[in-house]
C-alpha cells in the first residue's frame, strides 16, 4: 500500500496535451477516481503512473520514491485495461499465474495463490478455460485477478466496467469497491461514467482537457462545484447566467431576466466580485414548492414530465430560462401547468465563470 | 537553450524506449543491412566513377552513354535548334522467312522487335511489361471484386498461379509455346488452320510477354485489394447521387483504388527492370540487350575481377529502379503494407452479370489464364517429355529426365547447397526480420523508425545484379570472398533480398496484436525481453512459420547472385546456377533436365506457398504479392 504523488505531470502527443500539468495526491488505501469526458487524458495519466508512457515533464512519487524514470515492470503496479488485454495462448490459470512465476513462487505456492484469488473473483474452477470461452464479465474478473495475484502496490483500473451491460456493471462495481477495501490497496479508477464515479470513490478528481478541474469527496463534487465544468458534467441542474450585483455578507445575482436572487458562493474557495459574471446553478432536488423565508421565487410553465418512481421530474421554463424541477411522485401534475418554485439561497450556488 | 532542451528530451524518450534488448535488435539489423546492403551498394556508385588510376572521373559513364550499344540517343544541334537523333537503331518490329519444306513454301513471321540499345531497351520492356500487367491485372482484379459468377472465386486463386512462377520456369516453358514449331503453331497454324502464317515471338516482344505473364498477378492483387477496400458507401452515394456506369468508375472507383494499382504497377516496373532469368533463357537474341544481362556478361574480367563497365551499368540500374523506388516508396513501407492488407473489412457489394456477359467474361478469363499457365504447363511437359518435336505434345514421357538430374552429383550437389543456404538465410531472415518488424510495430513514436522500416522493405526494389555486384566488389579477396567459399555470400544476399517477406509476415501478425497484451506484461513484472520471449513470440508464431516459409522459397529460387557466384565457384553454387548452367552448358537433354529441375522448385514453391497461406488464412491476402 503506496501514497501516489504527482507533481506537475503532463503527457504531449504532438500538439494535444493530454495530460496537462496534474498535481495529485492520493492516500494510503484510497480508491481515487479520475472522472471526464472522453478523450480528457484520463487513460493517458494512468498509463504514465504505470510506466506505460513517458513523463514529458512533472515527477510522480510512490511514497517518498521518485519513479518518475522508472520501468514499468518494476513498478509493482496491477493495472486492468479497458479491453482486460488476456492473453489470448494462455488459459485462465496461465493469465494469472504469469506474474508470479516472473517472481519465481514455487509451484505449489502458484497454484495456492491462483486458487485463492480465483476464489476472490468468484470464478473457481476456471483455470483450463482459455479467454475466448468467457463472458465479458469472467475475462474482467481474470484480468483482475492477474492484477491481485501479485499484490500490487497500486492497482489501476482503465474504464474496467465498460465493456459491461448495465446491471453486471451495476453488481462489479460494488464488488470491485469491496474487494479494494478488503485488501487495502490503493487504487487509482478511471471513468467518463459519474454515476459510477460516485457510486464508488472515496475521492474524485474530475478532469477536463488533460487538467484536473476540482478534487473532492463525491458529495463535495455534487454539492460545491469549483467551476462551471464541474458544475455542468457532473448531476444535473438548472444553469441561469448572471451578474453579481452585491457581494459581501450577502451574494445577490442579477439574472438576464432583470430578477435579482439570493445566493452562495459555489465553493468556499471562490471569490467573487461586484459585476462578475457569475452562473446560478440550482439542483433539480433544492427546488420546493412551499415558499420560505429569503426563498427565490421563479414562476414556470411546466413542458415535460419524466417519471421516475420515487420521485418527477418536470422540465420547465420561464421564456427566459429552461428549469429542472424534482418534485413529490404523488403530485398531479399537467403538461402546460403554471407553478411556483422556490430555491433555498443556501442552495442556490453562484458558480464563477 | 531551446535545441538543447529538445535533444535531451530526446534522449531520455530513445533511453526509455530502448532497453538493452532493442539496442541489440536494432544494431544485429543495421549492422548486417550496413555490411550486405549499403556498403555493396554504396560501391557501385562509387566505383563506377573510378578512373583506372583510382581517381575521379566520370570516364565509364560518358563511355556508355555515347556508345550506341547502350545508348544511341544523342543530343544534336540543327542550325542552332536542339534535337534528338537515334543513332544506332538495328532491327525491325517483324522479319518475314519463308523457307521450303516437304509440303510446299511455309511462311513464319518473326516478331524481334527493334533494338534500340541496352538502356532504352530495359526501359522499352519495362514500360510495356507494366502496361500489359496493368491492364489485364486491373481488369480481372475489377471483374473478381466487383462482379459474382459461378466460380469467380476458383478462378480469381487460379489466376494467381503466376506468382508462383520460379526462375527461368517461366521462360522455359513459354519459350517451348512460342517458338516456330512450338506448341501454339502446332495448335493454330497446324491443326486448326487459324493462322495463315507461323508466329514467332523472341528477343524483347517475348520477355515482354514472359514478363507480362509473370507479373500481372502482382497489379492484380493491389488492385483487388485497394478495389475491395473501397467503402461500398461511398459508391451508393455516388449512385444516389447520379453517377452510374463508366462515370462512376471514372469519378469515384477508379480515383479510390488508384492508389493500389500505382503501387502493383510501379513494382512491376522495377521487377521488369531487374529480372536477369528471361533474358538469360531467351540468350541468342536480342533479348539479351538488356541492362541486367549485359552487367551479368560482362561482370567479370579476364582476370577475375569485377569489371567498370558492369560496375557502371549496375550503377545505371540501380539509379533508374531507385527513381522509381521514390514513387513506390509511399506504398511499400511497412505502415502502408497493413492499411492495404487490413482492406476487405468493407463486406463488398457484387453485383451479378447477366448470362451473355457472364460468357463473355468467363471467355476472357479462361483465355488469359490460357496463357498465364502456359509456361507452368510447358514446364511440367518437357520435364517429363523425352522426346517433343513438332508436335503439340511430347511423343513419350518419362521419369529419366529427373533420375538423371537426381543422380547428376553436381545437380544434387548444387539443389543441397540452395537447401542449405536457405535454411541458413532462413534463420538470419527471422532474427532480423522479427527484430526489424517488431521495432517498427511498437516503437512507432522514435525518430529515424520510419528509416528503419524504408531499409527492410527496400530490397523489394533493388534489382539484384546490382547486389550481387555490389557484394563481389566489397568482399572479392576477403576471407568472405566467394572464390573461398559461395555460401557467405549467396547466405548473405539471400538474407537481405528476401527478408521483406519475413518482415511483412511478422509485422502483419504484431499490428494484430493489441500492444496492451505487451503491456499487461509489463505491469505484472516481467522486463521488456522477457515479455517479448514468452508473450510476443508465442502469439505471432503463426506469421513468423509463414515468413519464414516464403523468405526460404524464394531465397531458393533467387537466381542474380546465385548465377553469379556461381560462376565464379561451380563448387559451391545454387541450384538457380545449376539450371543456368544445363540451358546453356548442358550436353545431352537439352531443356530437359533444367526443366525438371525447375519442376521440383515450382512444386517446391507451390507446396510452401500454400502452406505459408494457410498457416495465416484470411489473415494476410496479399501475403504472397510482391
Ligand atoms: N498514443 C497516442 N498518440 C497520440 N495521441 C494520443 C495517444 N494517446 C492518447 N492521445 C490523445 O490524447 C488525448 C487523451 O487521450 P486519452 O488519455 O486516451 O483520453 P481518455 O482516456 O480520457 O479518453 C486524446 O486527445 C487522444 O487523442
Ligand atoms: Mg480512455
Amino acid at each position: 500500500m503506496v501514497s501516489i504523488r504527482t507533481v506537475n505531470l503532463t503527457k504531449v502527443f504532438g500538439d494535444v496535451v493530454a495530460v496537462d500539468h496534474v498535481s495529485l495526491e492520493i492516500r494510503h488505501g484510497e480508491f481515487f477516481t479520475l472522472l471526464g469526458p472522453s478523450g480528457c487524458g484520463k487513460t493517458t495519466f494512468l498509463r504514465t503512473i504505470a510506466g506505460l508512457e513517458m513523463a514529458d515533464e512533472g515527477r510522480i512519487y510512490f511514497d517518498d520514491q521518485d519513479i518518475t524514470d522508472m520501468p514499468a515492470h518494476l513498478r509493482g503496479t496491477g493495472m486492468v485495461f479497458q479491453n482486460y488485454a488476456l492473453w489470448p495462448h494462455m488459459n485462465v490459470f496461465d493469465n494469472i499465474a504469469y506474474g508470479l512465476k516472473i517472481r519465481k513462487v514455487p509451484k505449489e505456492e502458484i497454484r495456492r495463490r491462483v486458487k485463492e484469488v480465483l476464489k476472490l473473483v468468484k470464478l473457481e474452477g476456471m483455470e483450463n478455460r482459455t479467454p475466448h470461452q468467457l463472458s465479458g464479465g469472467q475475462q474482467q474478473r481474470v484480468a483482475l485477478a492477474r492484477a491481485l495475484v501479485i499484490n500490487p502496490r497500486v492497482l489501476l483500473f482503465d474504464e474496467p466496467l465498460s465493456n459491461l451491460d448495465a446491471k453486471l456493471r451495476v453488481e462489479m462495481r460494488a464488488e470491485l469497491r469491496r474487494l479494494q477495501r478488503e485488501l487495502g490497496i490503493t487504487a487509482i479508477y478511471v471513468t467518463h461514467d459519474q454515476e459510477e464515479a460516485m457510486s464508488i470513490s472515496d475521492r474524485i478528481a474530475v478532469m477536463n482537457r488533460g487538467r484536473i478541474m476540482q478534487v473532492g469527496t463525491p458529495k463535495e463534487i455534487y454539492k460545491n462545484p469549483k467551476n462551471e465544468f464541474v458544475a455542468k458534467f457532473i448531476g444535473q441542474g438548472t444553469f441561469i447566467l448572471g451578474e453579481v450585483v452585491t457581494y459581501g455578507e450577502e451574494l445577490e445575482v442579477r439574472l438576464e431576466s432583470g430578477k435579482v436572487v439570493k445566493a452562495v458562493p459555489s465553493h468556499p474557495d471562490v471569490r467573487l466580485e461586484v459585476g462578475d459574471k457569475a452562473l446560478i446553478m440550482i439542483r433539480p432536488e433544492s427546488f420546493t414548492l412551499e415558499p420560505g423565508k429569503g426563498y427565490n421565487e421563479f414562476e414556470v410553465e411546466v413542458y415535460h414530465i419524466s417519471f421516475l418512481g420515487d420521485s418527477q421530474m418536470l422540465q420547465a421554463s420561464n421564456e427566459v430560462e429552461n428549469f429542472i424541477i424534482e418534485v413529490d411522485p404523488d403530485l398531479e401534475i399537467n403538461v402546460g401547468q403554471k407553478l411556483k418554485v422556490y430555491a433555498p439561497p443556501k442552495h442556490t450556488l453562484a458558480v464563477k465563470l | 537553450m531551446g535545441q538543447a532542451a529538445g535533444l535531451s528530451k530526446l534522449l531520455r524518450k530513445i533511453r526509455w524506449e530502448m532497453d538493452a534488448f532493442s539496442w541489440s535488435q536494432l544494431i544485429i539489423v543495421l549492422a548486417s543491412f550496413t555490411a550486405f546492403l549499403i556498403v555493396p551498394l554504396g560501391l557501385v556508385v562509387v566505383r563506377s566513377f573510378y578512373s583506372s588510376s583510382g581517381g575521379f572521373s566520370f570516364y565509364w559513364l560518358q563511355t556508355i552513354l555515347t556508345d550506341p550499344f547502350y545508348f544511341p540517343l544523342r543530343l544534336k544541334l540543327l542550325n542552332r535548334f536542339p534535337f534528338i537523333s537515334l543513332e544506332g537503331i538495328r532491327g525491325s518490329l517483324y522479319e518475314v522467312v519463308k523457307y521450303q519444306t516437304a509440303g510446299g513454301e511455309e511462311t513464319i513471321v518473326l516478331l524481334t522487335g527493334w533494338d534500340m540499345g541496352v538502356i532504352p531497351n530495359s526501359l522499352v520492356v519495362a514500360t510495356f511489361t507494366t502496361l500489359f500487367s496493368t491492364v489485364l491485372g486491373f481488369t480481372l482484379a475489377f471483374i473478381f471484386a466487383k462482379y459474382r459468377f459461378p466460380g469467380s472465386e476458383v478462378l480469381r486463386i487460379v489466376s494467381l498461379i503466376p506468382l508462383l512462377s520460379t526462375p527461368f520456369v517461366g521462360a522455359i516453358g513459354l519459350k517451348k509455346m512460342i517458338v516456330a514449331d512450338g506448341v501454339l503453331n502446332v495448335l493454330f497454324y497446324d491443326m486448326l488452320h487459324l493462322l495463315p502464317f507461323k508466329i514467332e515471338i523472341t528477343g524483347l516482344p517475348a520477355v515482354i510477354l514472359v514478363q507480362t505473364l509473370l507479373f500481372y498477378p502482382i497489379v492484380m492483387l493491389n488492385s483487388y485489394t485497394a478495389l475491395i477496400s473501397v467503402d461500398p458507401t461511398l459508391e451508393e452515394q455516388a449512385i444516389n447521387m447520379g453517377a452510374s456506369g463508366f462515370r462512376l468508375f471514372r469519378t469515384v472507383t477508379l480515383p479510390l483504388a488508384t492508389p493500389g494499382v500505382e503501387a502493383g504497377a510501379l513494382l512491376v516496373f522495377i521487377l521488369s527492370l531487374e529480372d536477369l532469368g528471361t533474358p538469360i533463357v531467351f540468350k541468342g537474341t536480342t533479348a539479351e540487350k538488356v541492362l541486367t544481362f549485359q552487367i551479368f556478361n560482362r561482370i567479370f574480367t579476364p582476370a577475375g575481377l569485377i569489371s567498370q563497365e558492369a560496375t557502371t551499368l549496375a550503377m545505371i540500374l540501380l539509379v533508374i529502379s531507385g527513381l522509381v523506388f521514390v514513387g513506390v516508396r509511399r506504398y511499400v513501407s511497412l505502415k502502408k503494407y497493413a492499411m492495404l492488407s487490413k482492406g476487405g473489412t468493407w463486406r463488398p457489394k457484387r453485383r451479378k452479370l447477366s448470362p451473355v456477359v457472364t460468357l463473355l467474361v468467363y471467355i476472357f478469363i479462361l483465355g488469359v489464364l490460357f496463357f498465364a499457365t502456359l509456361p507452368h504447363i510447358g514446364v511440367t511437359l518437357l520435364a517429363f517429355a523425352k522426346q517433343w518435336g513438332p508436335t503439340l505434345l511430347p511423343s513419350s514421357f518419362t521419369l529419366d529426365n529427373f533420375i538423371a538430374v537426381l543422380s547428376d552429383e553436381e545437380a544434387s550437389r548444387c539443389i543441397m547447397n540452395s537447401l542449405v543456404y536457405s535454411s541458413i538465410a532462413t534463420l538470419f531472415m527471422v532474427v532480423l526480420g522479427v527484430s526489424a518488424a517488431y521495432l517498427v510495430s511498437r516503437k512507432k513514436s522514435l525518430p529515424g523508425i520510419g528509416a528503419l522500416d524504408l531499409l527492410v522493405t527496400i530490397p523489394i526494389a533493388v534489382p539484384g545484379i546490382a547486389v550481387a555486384t555490389g557484394l563481389f566488389l566489397t568482399y572479392l579477396g576477403t576471407p568472405l570472398s566467394p572464390t573461398i567459399s559461395g555460401a557467405p555470400l549467396l547466405i548473405a544476399s539471400y538474407t537481405v533480398r528476401k527478408i521483406p517477406f519475413t518482415v511483412r509476415a511478422v509485422f502483419s501478425g504484431l499490428e494484430q496484436t493489441d500492444k496492451t497484451l505487451d503491456e499487461v506484461a509489463w505491469t505484472v513484472g516481467a522486463s521488456r525481453t522477457r515479455t517479448f520471449f514468452s508473450i510476443v513470440m508465442p502469439m505471432i508464431l503463426l506469421n513468423v512459420l509463414a515468413g519464414g516459409m516464403l523468405s526460404f522459397i524464394y531465397s531458393m529460387s533467387e537466381v542474380s547472385t546465385g548465377i553469379v557466384v556461381g560462376d565464379a565457384n561451380h563448387r559451391d553454387a545454387p541450384m538457380t546456377w545449376k539450371m543456368y548452367d544445363m540451358l546453356f552448358h548442358g550436353l545431352a537433354g537439352g531443356t530437359f533436365q533444367p526443366a525438371a529441375l525447375g519442376f521440383l522448385l515450382m512444386t517446391l514453391q507451390f507446396i510452401f506457398i500454400v502452406g505459408a497461406n494457410l498457416l495465416l488464412r484470411k489473415r494476410a491476402t496479399a501475403l504472397i504479392g510482391v
